[in-house]
């Protein structure tokens, strides 16, 4: 027990520190800019801003590669012990007017912020939070820096945030990291307060913070290692200091509005949007240049590292986006296409459920704002007030990239503003008192399956005995982690620093000690799926040939390209080589070393069209396109009069066309254009060629679920497949491949 | 609305401590587009794959319940556990592949407890392989036993797999819960002749 209560304290502990060195350097930064601010505002605005800078400065400390618990400690320790020394003084805040409203505005605070801080300290279990948020940190901080992690694509995306959860994590672990998180909800509802008072309308404020505060949605993610609260905490801050730029005209003041909106890139990539509004109302406010180059630059020096990293170690500086335009070996742009298309649908039936399903049902897009929101368009009223007018242009700016990622929580980023807003255009202080109290009954875990989704992804338990460690962390997470037996099965079973491939889900990644490789984050998961998957499956075999004959020549240069798209099979139709042979009077031509390969699209798995293997293949993972091709550069002149393509069933259509051509004088002649289609027979010891490739890709350990595409066919015979059974949970088994 | 001191006649944009950083603007951008725009690389031949035309998997045709992946093979009415053995319900059965040999033996071992052969006496077990009755044995006394008989060869099929079952008449039955129990499994499956 003494254990468990260490454990939650550490955890708390290091949050709180963490939490508090954001704190200490924005006062340092408020200090520096000089900004005239009240208590109240003071302490939000420090944190946020804060936050920004102490990101750079863990950001250059991975960079260096020197993450070590005594780093993180004088970072922490060093920037507290600075702000003390440098204390800087605040406005006295106006006091709060004693109001009934008042009271019931903070006692339905209170409640609901013992119940979320209950529920960030209980041991991390949330989808993405436990999934790919903390793997990614936990990544890092074993190689004591950031390095390259090509099996998860996510590792591409800013970790604006992550990245603050790096030293609590260190320490406390995951649920260290939640609570980091919560701190920015606290944030962001005591800016959205303060900023209710600096516009002479605390009340409007407390019901706006306490809009954002209750809502489901916002509860459930604030209180898991998400980034979604956080980055909405961001944006508002930096609309907050244009707007105390705009009363007090200092352009230091601008530092800190930049600062945060690059740092907005760095928390998550469409947040950026806040740096055009940010332009745009430094444009018009001050019709100068100058000010709209400090706001760029204080941007740029938060977002600019991110972009480097990226195409330092991904080769796409938008890494896991814009694949087509940077192609690189770590995302297929199929892939990308595929899940940014479902991304913008969440299986929705029809666009005109969006607003009911985001506000009451949840049925969809994961988590609902709290039916409190459809008085949303009300908001509107707040048109006739200057700032109810900046606040609407802020959320409608955040709102027009929502529409490419429809789940409920891409919406938490406006809705600071249009919250604000509606209580602006209400402005009543005893109706938003009541709709505050509204909000808070209907947003009590226990009465959303009243109107909602039952299953709805929400905070709905009190986990007390969790939080504290009562409750062994480990029985909890077996509780709310499905696949928790699973990790500790892998964590058990498999050496040190071993990847392990994944043929079906497994979620919690953060907990596993390995990389994990799955079909869906990497290129290459995408590609060692197609290997196993060869092995079973016999549509994905080379069970086709394709022979193009010509009169014998001598050939430099040679291509196999596509003349014949898919475009009327569909956008997911890819074309692929099993192996390319070239042939001179029935023998084929051995392969040299000397030969170099050349594709188009997907360069960098060309080799698997000439090593010799069935279980592998070159594909485009793009849609098959005209001009798609395939080259050797033989290095010398080669007698040819045939080439051999082995091709799958499942990237043939009717009406493929192909063509072979040879590089002649500066320009490519075609030498064949039609072919003679052949079947081949089945390869027997194809599984065995299969592991026998992925053991070759570094892959030693296979974990495969009961239910997973092919489970059946390792489990019939492992044996066939050069697998051995090392483990086994219900629902899963570990195998390892034998050399 | 004012500036700072001395520059209170006009809003301040610059406090001088700001550097317009335009270059690292222009470098940065020329890196992005120099990102699209790169040559595609080339790669050489790789290391050539073998064959495995004589590769011969040693297919487990024994379901030995100490091994790790003992339940990837049953079929039915053996329960999840550790350790070297299981308790079965009535009709406990395994998957198992009859290699390239059809010489073959059915082969179980299991126990029959002191505590359950207390409420069911005397029990009689059927063997089988697929459909067919392989034999019924009746057993008098608890404690382990060992079955062992040749399979008719035309009852198996060179690289298919059958199911090797137990059928026991008499189950266990619990007086809290009415949890049935037939017996304690260690191995089953077959094996040379």
């Amino acid at each position: 027990m003494m254990h468990g209560l260490i454990q939650a304290f550490a955890a708390l502990f290091s949050a709180a520190a963490t939490v508090a060195a954001c704190g200490a350097a924005g006062s340092l930064l408020i200090r520096w800019c000089g900004a005239k601010l009240s208590r109240m505002e003071r302490a939000p605005l420090a944190f946020l801003s804060g936050a920004a800078c102490l990101h750079l400065a863990i950001f250059a400390i991975l960079a260096a590669r020197i993450a070590y618990k005594p780093v993180w400690l004088i970072l922490i320790a060093g920037t507290i012990a600075a702000a003390l020394w440098r204390k800087a003084a605040s406005d006295p805040s106006r006091p709060i007017e004693r109001h009934w409203t008042a009271y019931l505005f903070g006692a339905i605070f209170a409640v609901y912020a013992i119940f979320y801080f209950v529920n960030a300290w209980v041991p991390e279990a949330s989808a993405d939070g436990a999934g790919y948020h903390l793997e990614i940190v936990a990544r890092y901080l074993r190689a004591h820096g950031f390095e390259r992690i090509p099996d998860n694509m996510y590792a591409g995306l800013g970790q604006g945030i992550e990245l603050l959860f790096a030293p609590a994590f260190a320490f406390g672990r995951h649920s260290a990291a939640a609570l980091v998180h919560f701190a920015f909800l606290i944030a962001l509802g005591w800016a959205i307060f303060a900023f209710g008072a600096r516009i002479g309308k605390p009340w409007c404020g407390a019901a706006a913070a306490l809009l954002v505060f209750l809502s489901p949605v916002v509860g459930r993610d604030a209180t898991s290692a998400y980034v979604d609260v956080g980055t909405a905490a961001i944006v508002f801050a930096v609309f907050y200091w244009l707007e105390i730029w705009d009363a007090q005209r200092d352009a230091r003041l601008l530092l800190p509005a930049g600062l945060l909106a690059g740092y907005a890139y760095a928390a998550k990539y469409t947040a950026a949007i806040i740096l055009v509004y940010a332009l745009a109302f430094v444009a018009w406010r001050a019709r100068r240049i100058r000010p709209l180059i400090v706001v760029t630059a204080a941007a740029a020096l938060m977002a600019i590292p991110w972009v480097l990293k990226d195409w330092i170690y991904y080769q796409n500086p938008v890494m896991p986006f814009a694949d087509e335009v940077f192609p690189n070996a770590y995302v297929h742009p199929i892939v990308e296409e595929q899940w940014v298309e479902s991304l913008r649908h969440y299986e929705l039936p029809s666009f005109r459920q969006l607003p009911w399903q985001v506000t009451v049902r949840g049925d969809y897009t994961e988590g609902i704002l709290g039916p409190i929101f459809l008085l949303t368009p009300l908001a509107l009223l707040a048109w006739r007030r200057p700032v109810g007018r900046r606040l609407l242009l802020a959320g409608f700016t955040l709102l027009a990239v929502y529409f490419g990622n429809i789940g409920t929580r891409f919406l938490i980023p406006c809705l600071p503003f249009f919250s604000l807003a509606l209580a602006l255009a209400i402005e009543n202080r005893a109706l938003l008192a009541i709709l505050a109290a509204a909000h808070a009954v209907l947003s009590w875990p226990a009465m959303i399956p009243r109107y909602g989704n039952p299953y709805v992804w929400r905070v709905e338990k009190f986990p007390i005995a969790a939080a504290l460690r009562l409750e062994p962390e480990d029985v909890y997470l077996r509780r709310n982690i499905g696949d928790y037996d699973r990790i500790v099965m892998i964590n058990q079973n498999t050496p040190p620093g071993e990847p392990v491939l994944a043929t079906g889900d497994l979620s919690s990644t953060s907990y596993v000690s390995h990389p994990v490789i799955d079909h869906f984050r990497s290129a290459e998961g995408n590609t060692d799926w197609d290997i196993i998957n060869t092995g079973w499956a016999a549509v994905s075999q080379p069970t086709r040939q394709y022979v193009f004959r010509f009169p014998a020549q001598p050939v430099t240069r040679i291509r196999l390209l596509l003349t014949a798209g898919s475009s009327s099979i569909g956008k997911d139709q890819q074309w692929s080589v099993h192996e390319l042979r070239f042939f001179d009077h029935g023998a084929e031509l051995a392969r040299d070393r000397g030969w170099r390969l050349r594709a188009w699209p997907n360069p960098f798995e060309v080799q698997l069209a000439f090593d010799n293997s069935p279980a592998t293949r070159w594909r485009t993972w793009q849609a098959a396109a005209p001009g798609m091709y395939v080259e050797v550069d033989f290095g010398r002149p080669e007698s040819i009069d045939e080439v051999r393509m082995e091709g799958a069933d499942d990237d043939h259509w009717d009406g493929i066309g192909m063509a072979v051509a040879r590089w002649d004088q500066g320009r490519w002649s075609t030498l064949a254009d039609r072919f003679e289609e052949q079947r081949l027979a089945q390869i027997r010891w194809i599984r065995r060629a299969a592991t026998f490739e992925l053991r070759r890709r570094g892959i030693h350990y296979v974990i495969v679920g009961d239910r997973d595409f092919g489970a059946n066919d390792y489990y019939a015979d492992p044996a066939e497949w050069g697998l051995e059974v090392v483990a086994r949970v219900p629902g899963a088994t570990l195998l390892r491949i034998v050399p | 609305m004012a500036g700072r001191a001395g520059h209170a006649a006009l809003p301040c944009y610059s406090s001088g401590k700001v550097r317009t950083p335009a270059a690292l603007i222009l470098v940065t951008s020329l890196i992005i587009a120099q990102g699209g725009c790169r040559s595609l690389p080339e790669f050489g031949l790789p290391e050539q794959s073998p064959t495995f035309e004589n590769f011969k998997p040693h297919t487990s045709r024994m379901v030995d319940m100490s091994e790790p992946g003992a339940a990837l093979n049953v079929v039915r009415d053996v329960l999840d556990g550790s350790g070297p053995w299981r308790w079965t319900l009535q009709r406990p059965a395994v998957r198992v592949k009859v290699g390239l040999r059809k010489d073959l033996n059915y082969l179980i071992d299991f126990t029959l407890p002191e505590v359950t052969f207390q409420q069911t006496g005397p029990v009689t077990i059927a063997f089988s392989i697929d459909d067919h009755v392989l034999d019924r044995v009746r057993y008098d006394t608890p404690g382990y036993k060992h079955f062992e008989k040749a399979i008719p060869p035309e009852w198996l099929e060179t690289g298919k797999e059958v199911i090797a079952g137990a059928e026991i008449d008499k189950v266990w039955v619990s007086k809290d819960d009415g949890a049935r129990l037939g017996f304690i499994l260690t191995r089953i499956g077959l094996t040379d002749r």
